[in-house]
Formats: structure tokens, sequence, C-alpha cells
């Protein structure tokens, strides 16, 4: 396994992020929410990569830092050892063609105006890339016909919507690829289509996977390592095997017990 | 309790549901478990008389001696929230955001005819009674106060407060975290009467109900008690389901239903699983029927 083999190519460091509430009332300021607190982790390269926690865990913020969509507070990112946090739009185009997201519902992440052509080609178009055959030869990486192009994504399934939005990550070639809740919208029975295809793609190309879910049980399927969040912190982090059998910490005990499984039921 | 015999729901000439039957008596706790589109929930709306407009129910549903479908809104509306009552998945556009939680828990109950303070009264013993913490509290706070799962314990008040024969769940904890999930379900089967419960998550379902009805295609395609079909399904779909629940190690292919479940009115004639199921001869173009008495199954070519 290539995981902690790896150099380091995200690096976080003591991540800390407060959002301000507005004011409530006209005498007392608004109050500040901490939503990450002192947060440090390290992906290796070819790391699959899993953050485990429920809402308000905070996990949805530490993945807006990382994929710099939001500003911490304080603390400092590095990726591929250089510093992201605080850098302008215009200088992050590096982290834009190595870091693509695949966001939770496939529904709302495509704009249901655009093909799907269109919608795949967007990242090079936007990064100024070349499209060229680009298109026609994620699409069938994802396991999509060439026709499906042409069309709406009002007229795919969920599952294959997924596919497009994986199609559409992949477009720039990136190094890294984050999946926010990717099967969360999913049917049971497309699930493993899409975990399948995730596992396969990150094994051809060899790419970093950072894989965000609430559910442990599809994590340990997917990664090595877990970081486990909990009140904006990670209360535990570690190869997920271990993580599983043996839970350190209080809060991941009672996630685990928490999660309805078949297995053991009868 | 609850009769369904026959239980038909189309929408102009399209059939969303087809021949649906079961039973569900005092106490039995019944889950209707399928993926999205495939009818369970217009089955539970048509049994509470709330099918969207277009779209209606036909066939033969009764609750004790009171028939549900193919009778006037007028006659449902007496045991609506009385006799029987629902849980939906989403609190947050189910409760009234205008309104006090305990004055909507009131509410259900002045409409079927009690006097305003005794409502009252009993609307924070409810709220004690689903566990809500300083009832007397939460009575007086807005939805938008409380979390998801508080909430959806409030949904909970609301559908237990006329001592309902029988309580709909559809999806009552898919919006919410596991450990708030693992609560509320325990929940659900301590004070639920005869219970229908709708989920997607076999998981769950096994955790609370001890029958189960499998649907695909808008129909029944498999009953029976939750042990025998999750250890021995028949239906090659029932076989395929519980195979993708199952996450294997990692490193390893997971299991999965090839396609997708085709829109409504698009499902192939006769066995409405054959195009996505690996077993699938010219036979299944004949709709195959539900036989068995405790474990039934419609397929011609069944798991053994």
């Amino acid at each position: 396994m290539p995981s902690h083999a790896g150099t380091p190519l995200i690096e976080a460091r003591g991540l800390t992020r407060v959002y301000h509430r507005p004011r409530t009332s006209l005498t007392k300021p608004g109050h500040d929410v901490l939503a990450l607190r002192e947060v440090s982790l390290t992906v290796h390269r070819g790391e699959r990569y899993g953050i485990v926690g429920e809402s308000g865990s905070g996990k949805s913020t530490l993945l807006r830092l990382l994929c710099g969509l939001d500003r911490a507070t304080s603390g400092s990112i590095l990726f591929d050892g250089r510093e992201i946090t605080g850098l302008p739009e215009r200088r992050l185009r590096f982290l834009r063609e190595n870091l693509q997201i695949v966001f939770q519902d496939p529904m709302s992440s495509l704009d249901p105006r655009m093909r799907v052509r269109d919608l795949v080609a967007e990242p090079l178009v936007a990064l100024g890339l070349p499209v060229g055959g680009r298109v026609a030869e994620l699409l069938e990486a994802v396991g999509l016909s060439a026709e499906a192009a042409e069309r709406y994504p009002h007229q795919f399934s969920g599952g294959q919507r997924q596919r497009i939005a994986i199609a559409r990550a992949l477009a720039p070639r990136p190094q890294v690829l984050v999946a926010d809740e990717p099967v969360s919208a999913l049917d049971v029975s497309v699930r493993g289509q899409i975990l399948n295809l995730l596992a396969d793609l990150v094994d051809e190309l060899g790419l970093t996977l950072v894989f965000v879910s609430h559910d442990l049980s599809v994590v340990r399927h997917v990664c090595e390592t877990v970081a486990v969040m909990s009140a904006g912190e990670i209360v535990e982090n570690g190869p997920v095997d271990d993580v599983w059998a043996a839970p350190a910490h209080p809060y991941t005990r009672a996630l685990l017990e928490a999660v309805p499984t078949l297995e053991g039921l009868f | 309790m609850l009769k369904v015999d026959g239980l038909t729901v189309r929408a102009d000439s399209v059939e969303l549901v087809h021949d649906v039957s079961f039973a569900i008596g005092p106490g039995e706790r019944v889950g209707l478990i399928g993926e999205s589109g495939s009818g369970k929930s217009l089955t539970a709306l048509s049994l509470m008389g709330l099918l969207p407009e277009g779209v209606a129910a036909s066939g033969m549903a009764r609750l004790g001696d009171r028939d549900l479908v193919g009778v006037p809104e007028s006659r449902i509306k007496e045991l609506r929230g009385r006799k029987m009552s629902m849980v939906f998945q989403e609190p947050m556009t189910a409760l009234n955001p205008l309104m006090r939680v305990g004055a909507q828990v009131a509410e259900v109950m002045t409409l079927h005819g009690k006097p305003r303070h005794e409502a009252r009264a009993r609307a924070v013993e409810l709220l004690e009674r689903v566990r809500l913490p300083e009832p007397a509290q939460i009575a007086r706070a807005y939805p938008h106060q409380l979390s998801g799962g508080q909430r959806q314990r409030v949904m909970l008040a609301i559908a237990l407060a006329n001592e309902p024969g029988l309580l709909i769940c559809d999806e009552p904890t898919t919006a919410l975290d596991v450990t708030v999930q693992k609560q509320m379900l325990e929940l659900i089967a301590e004070v639920a009467p005869a219970l229908l419960f709708i989920t997607h998550d076999l998981a769950v379902v096994a955790s609370v109900c001890e029958r189960v009805l499998v649907m695909y295609g808008g129909r029944v395609v498999e009953s029976g008690p939750i042990r025998e079909v999750f250890t021995r399904p028949r239906h090659r779909y029932t076989e395929g389901l519980l195979a993708a629940s199952k996450l294997t190690p990692r490193g390893t292919r997971l299991p999965a239903i090839s396609g997708s479940v085709p829109p409504a009115g698009r499902f192939p004639g006769g066995c409405v699983f054959r195009n996505r199921c690996p077993q699938a001869t010219p036979a299944c173009e004949t709709a195959p029927e539900l036989t068995g008495d405790a474990h039934a199954f419609a397929c011609w070519h069944p798991a053994d």
C-alpha cells in the first residue's frame, strides 16, 4: 500500500475557524461560533483519508478550508508544500488544478440547464486547459455512453448523475479527489456501483482521496486512515481498522454502537 | 387492525402501485422497504387519504371496520390523527414554524373534540412521554429552537396524541444523525401501537420490525417474518438489496444491483425487476404471483 510511505500532500496545522453570528439584540453583540478548533491532519500522497462526524461536528468547515473555499481564522494548510491559507483566488490555480470535489447531492451540484458535455468540460474551460476529446474519454472512464454528452442532468438517475459529477471532477487531471458524502443521497442498490467506481479510479489514476462521510462503515470500506470529528475537533485518528476494532475515544464508541448493521443481527 | 387488499394507485394512465395486499394486527410492527420510486410512500399516503391531486387509489383498505379507500374526505378526516396517524421524514417542513410546539400538539386533540385546557395539559404530558427534557419549557418553544431529533419527537407526540390504533412512520430517522436515530428508533418501538414503518434502510427496519414487506416497481415482491426474509431471501431483488447493504472489506468489489430504478411507468411488463435481474429468462415476461403464506414471494427463479 502506498499510504504512509508517501510524502505528505496536505498538511493542516492548528486550523481554527470562528463564525460570527449576526447580532440578535440592539444592545449586545452577536455571539461567535467556534466551528473548528486547532485541527491538524496530514494526508499523504496516494492515501485514502476518511473524515467521519455527525452534523455540526465541523467536517464540512474543515473540508471547505482544505479546498480553499473558505479562510481559516488561524492555522495553516500546506498543499504539496505550498501555503494556501490567505491566498487570493487568482493565486490558487495550482490548487484548483490539483484538487477537485464531488459533492453529496448531484441534483443540486450540476447546473440543470447545462448539457453533460458542457458540465464535464467546464473545469477545463475555467482553467484555460484544452478540452479536445477529453469529455468522451471521461464519460467512458465513469461508465457512461458517449451519447450522454448531449443530454441534461434531469435525464439521468441519481447514480448516473453522481458519475457525471465524478467525470467533471476528474477533468483537469487532479492529484486529489475530495468526495463529500458522495453516496449518502443514493439508493443502496447503486451505492456499491459508485464506491467501486471511485476505488477503481483512485487506483488507476493514482489519486489521493479525501472521503467525508457520517458512516464509519462506509469509510472503513473505502479508506485506510480515518479522522473522527466531534464538536469542531478531531477526537481520534489513525488506521481505520484499528479505530474500528478498538475505538479509543468515547464518542467513536458511541458512533460505532449507534450505526445499525445487518451483521450479527440474526 | 389494518387490512389492505388489492390496493392500486394510479396517476392518469400510469399505475404507480399495483395490487398491494397486507394486514397488520394489533401491536404488530411491520416494515415496508424499497428504494426511492418503489411506491412505498404512495402506499402510506393512500391509507392516510393524503394522495396528491390527480393521483387516485382503488381497491380495499380497512382500519378496524372503517373503509379508507374510495370514501369521501369527510370520513377520512375523522380517522386521520385520531385512529391512525403518521410521522413524516422532514420534521422542519411538517411543523408550523409560527406556532409554539405545545400548541401544535394540542391542536390535533382540539380538532378531534377535546376541550382546549385539557388538550394543553395533555400536550405537556405527551412531550414528556416522548422523553423531551423539561417538557413544559419545550411546549413554549418554536420549532426552530429545537434540534432535528427534538423536532421529530414533537412529531411523534402529535401522532400519539389521540391514542391512535395505527402509527405510520415514513423514513422518520433518515434526516437524523446516527446517534439520535438510535434513540428515536428505540422510542418508536416502545410507544407504537400497531406500526407501519417505511424505510430504505434494511438495518433500520431489522432493528424495529417483526415482519417486512419488500416493494419494487409498485408491487410487493416479497413478504414475511424479518428474520426469515433477511437470512433466506427468495426474490432476486431482496437478495440483491441485502447483498448491496453489506459492506465487504476494503479492496474487494462491493456487490451492487446493475442499472438503476426506472422512472414511474417505465418498469418492464411481467416481472418488474427482470431488466435488472441476473437470473431473468423469457419466463419472466409473465408477471409472477405473490405466493406463499407466512413467507411469500413473487419470482419465477427464486433463490434457495
